[in-house]
């Protein structure tokens, strides 16, 4: 089922140099699907965004051209408390989502349903359960100001699921953090993957991305310059040129298949990368093994 | 004695706690050094003690000869240019030029060689043309080329930069990647703290491997990232190009694709010999 | 909250009666006695609320030196016949005691009295209060977050000194030194302030903030019985005051 429809979108912000942010963007979302945007900064990624939650235009005003349809309905037309049930977001920075009201975890957790009215027993319901399904039980005692980047993060996303949005925007949820806090996030991606969300991912690290997206947008200059299956468009050498980058695993490929035509197909994460390498050099998968 | 000199230096907070313990090290001039582990293990403290923002509460650090202890930050920022991680932590002037020329003022320099050195440090950070622009409204991986500037414009003899590249974009790993070398052309001393292995695999010769406020490593490359007992013990992860060598038993310490390349023909070589 | 004592569990309004009526009161109750008198009533309630420790502190920390300071101005300085002790040009007058016993023994109250409330009520319970009595949500999510950010923007402002010696600022020294560290210090602060305002509106957003229709609390704070009957008893106790004051002064 298609949950988004983007169809020629142009904008501009109200405070701007003569160009648009976005250029003729089209674009399908559907649902279950994990949806990566990459690109280089200031292309239009976290602006896009943006567009699809209905900041813009309900926050930033500036001028909105062009078809956005979410659930069925134009952007235009919902609220933006309205669209806090549909479409949950995520920011880069762990440090602005802390709500700034709540002296527990828990409380910062169940704000947003708060908000939305929902009865006190049924909050406590589903904020319990939410602290479950993510792991964070040794958090939810604690002041949301005490937690390091990483777990604000956390209890960001927390913050955001437990209203059971279908879709979920995710704008370089990552690009602060240390390798664990990354593997945290990325853990709860994929578990909201499982549900069956639909998810849109800012991101620049290319090699998680080859591992947890299914399609990919490649944005440059306010437009989306290519799009496809993410093991398409991520082994293709041109997104060097688009100044995207390619996964370690696709530029390993890529110089094998240059130095030796019969290098199969471009991997672009590891297991792949694993599997295509044994079947090169002639050595039967099943008796490879792991080696660490 | 070496440029730099960390002897048996340990930290203790005010409060009570331990921070680093019984660190010693030497970095000469113009060496690149990346310090590594996990978040607490003590590479913020140590390259703070380097400048003078903390006091080692044992041992001593000497730049060039000279015991640090007597200086402040301030003093030791001439030579010594720290870049820290969240450019908003010092951006104040209106505009990137005024921003970049704060600390050139400050020293008393006339106004066209401040203007000079401005252009330059902005050209070498590629900035050069956001020099009217303010800085806010730049994106924050712009912003962070601004605080690079600043250091650059000092001309310092060693330039700390902590996580230079959180939230940078493959332009901005490659314009990281430059200015490093162009530091080490002019024999600057660069340090980094970082999280990013491919990072300190492309850009660093030397890695210190922090654990438990100790050194646990401090060795080539190549031989950290190959030390399976000290990626263990400090919870680090060989580069992705190393793990994948690994997974495949190469026996060379690979650390690039041209390397695994390389000995990955020769592999497939000896196996038609032998097939 | 703590659950089971009974000061800590009655209604902010009602804990606001006491500031309320020892302020109004030592206006009606003639003489300083009285006055002083409030601060040990406030220790004794602090005390059965568990928070005994911390008000002595505040109160030792915050009201002692401002209190022998005006002690000593007004009895040294101010005019007056009645001399009690003097030595040199120095001489402590009866006129400027007695005033100074009145003027601190008021200041000693209030300030007790609403150093005591702002103890036992959490700022989250008044600003709920506040919002059942009709005031905005928006105004209300102000209050709270100021309190809340107050020790984040001293976390932030720490790291910004650093940021700034490191390039060269110096910030120890004289006084002058000092003034001149100011504005690279204040000046990250405000502007970062300033630019993540955005990001938090926006940020809230997603939290349904504007949401239009009833919202609901986690933080149970219910009026009972016992509340009605002390905010009753002690606006019947002031009007008691009031009118003994009137009939005394005819």
């Amino acid at each position: 089922m298609e949950l988004i429809r983007v169809n020629n979108l142009d904008y501009m912000y109200p405070i701007n140099d003569g160009e648009k942010a976005l250029k003729n963007v089209s674009l399908s979302i559907r649902e279950g699907k994990l949806y990566a945007v990459i690109g280089k900064n200031g292309t239009g990624k976290t602006t896009l965004c943006n567009v699809l939650r209905g900041f813009i235009p309900h926050f930033h005003k500036g001028s909105l051209e062009g078809e956005v349809v979410v659930e069925g309905k134009d952007i235009r037309h919902w609220t933006m408390s309205e669209l806090a049930k549909n479409i949950g977001f995520i920011f880069q920075n762990p440090f602005t989502q802390i709500s700034g009201v709540k002296d527990t975890v828990f409380g910062e957790i169940a704000y947003g349903l708060e908000n939305l009215g929902v009865e006190v027993p049924e909050i406590k319901k589903r904020v319990k359960q939410v602290i479950q399904l993510l792991n964070i039980e040794e958090l939810a005692d604690k002041n949301p100001y005490e937690l390091s980047g990483g777990q604000k993060q956390r209890v960001a996303f927390a913050a955001v699921i437990v209203m059971d949005p279908d879709i979920l925007v995710i704008d370089e949820p990552t690009s602060q953090l240390d390798p664990k806090g990354t593997r945290d996030i990325f853990d709860m991606i994929k578990w909201m993957k499982e549900q069956g969300k639909t998810i849109i991912l800012v991101e620049h690290k290319l090699e998680l991305i080859a591992e947890h997206a299914d399609y990919l947008f490649v944005m440059n200059d306010g437009r989306i310059i290519t799009e496809g299956n993410v093991e398409d468009v991520l082994s293709n050498p041109a997104l060097i040129d688009y100044e995207a980058g390619l996964p370690q695993y696709a530029r390993l490929g890529i110089e094998l298949n240059k130095r030796s035509s019969d290098f199969g197909q471009i991997p672009i994460h590891r297991s792949q990368a694993e599997a295509e390498i044994k079947k090169w050099l002639g050595i039967h998968v099943n008796q490879g093994g792991s080696g660490s | 004695m070496s440029f730099i000199e960390i002897q048996d230096v340990s930290f203790t907070y005010p409060n009570g706690f331990v921070a680093v313990k019984n660190i010693s090290a030497s970095i000469e001039k113009g060496e690149k050094l990346a310090i590594i582990g996990q978040n607490g293990a003590g590479k913020t403290t140590t390259v703070k003690m380097l400048n003078g923002l903390l006091k080692p509460t044992y041992g001593t650090i000497t730049i060039d000869g000279q015991n640090m202890k007597g200086y402040t930050t301030a003093q030791i920022a001439k030579r010594l240019g720290y870049v820290f991680q969240n450019p908003d932590d010092q951006i104040f002037q209106s505009d990137v030029f005024s921003e970049i020329a704060y600390g050139l003022k400050k020293q008393g320099m006339t106004d066209d060689d401040i203007a000079e050195r401005v252009r330059r440090a902005a050209q070498q950070a590629g900035i050069e043309g956001y020099l009217d622009e303010n800085p806010y409204n730049l994106p924050y991986s712009t912003r962070k080329f601004v605080t690079i500037a600043c250091v650059l414009a000092m001309e310092v003899e060693v330039v700390i930069l902590d996580e230079p590249t959180a939230g940078q974009d493959y332009v901005g790993m490659q314009q990281i990647a430059k200015i490093i070398n162009h530091l080490q052309e002019k024999n600057i001393t660069v340090i980094t703290i970082t999280h990013d292995m491919e990072f300190v695999v492309k850009n660093f010769d030397r890695v210190i491997v922090m654990t438990n406020k100790r050194i646990a490593a401090d060795k080539d490359k190549r031989e950290i990232f190959w030390d399976f007992d000290v990626i263990e013990e400090a919870n680090i992860k060989q580069p992705y190009i190393s793990e994948l060598a690994h997974l495949l038993r190469v026996e060379e310490r690979i650390l690039s694709i041209d390397e695994f390349v390389d000995s990955l023909l020769e592999m497939k070589a000896k196996e038609r010999v032998t097939s | 909250m703590e659950k089971g004592n009974f000061i800590l569990n009655l209604y902010p309004s009602t804990k606001f009666m006491l500031p309320l009526f020892v302020t109004i009161s030592i206006f009606f109750v003639p003489g300083y006695l009285y006055a002083y008198l409030m601060l040990p009533l406030c220790i004794l309630i602090a005390f059965f609320a568990g928070k005994a420790k911390e008000l002595v502190n505040l109160v030792v920390k915050g009201l002692l030196v401002l209190v022998l300071f005006i002690f000593i101005i007004q009895s040294v300085i101010a005019p007056g016949e009645e001399i009690f002790w003097s030595w040199g040009i120095i001489s402590i007058k009866q006129e400027g005691v007695m005033r100074s016993l009145s003027l601190t023994s008021k200041i000693i109250a209030i300030a007790s009295a609403f150093l005591l409330f702002f103890r036992i009520t959490p700022v989250k319970d008044i600003s709920q209060a506040l919002e059942r009595i009709g005031m905005s949500p928006k105004f209300s999510y102000a209050i709270i977050a100021t309190f809340q950010f107050i020790p984040e923007i001293s976390n932030r402002s720490k790291v910004i000194m650093e940021a700034q010696k490191s390039r060269g600022v110096e910030t120890e020294g004289n006084l002058l030194t000092r003034a001149k560290a100011f504005i690279p210090v204040l000046g990250p602060l405000v502007l970062s302030s300033i630019t993540s305002t955005e990001e938090r509106a926006i940020a809230l957003e997603t939290r349904a903030f504007s949401a239009i229709g009833k919202k609901t609390s986690l933080n149970e704070l219910t009026k009972r019985r016992i509340d009605y009957i002390i905010q009753v008893a002690m606006v019947i106790l002031l009007t008691i005051l009031l009118i003994g004051r009137i009939w005394l002064w005819n």
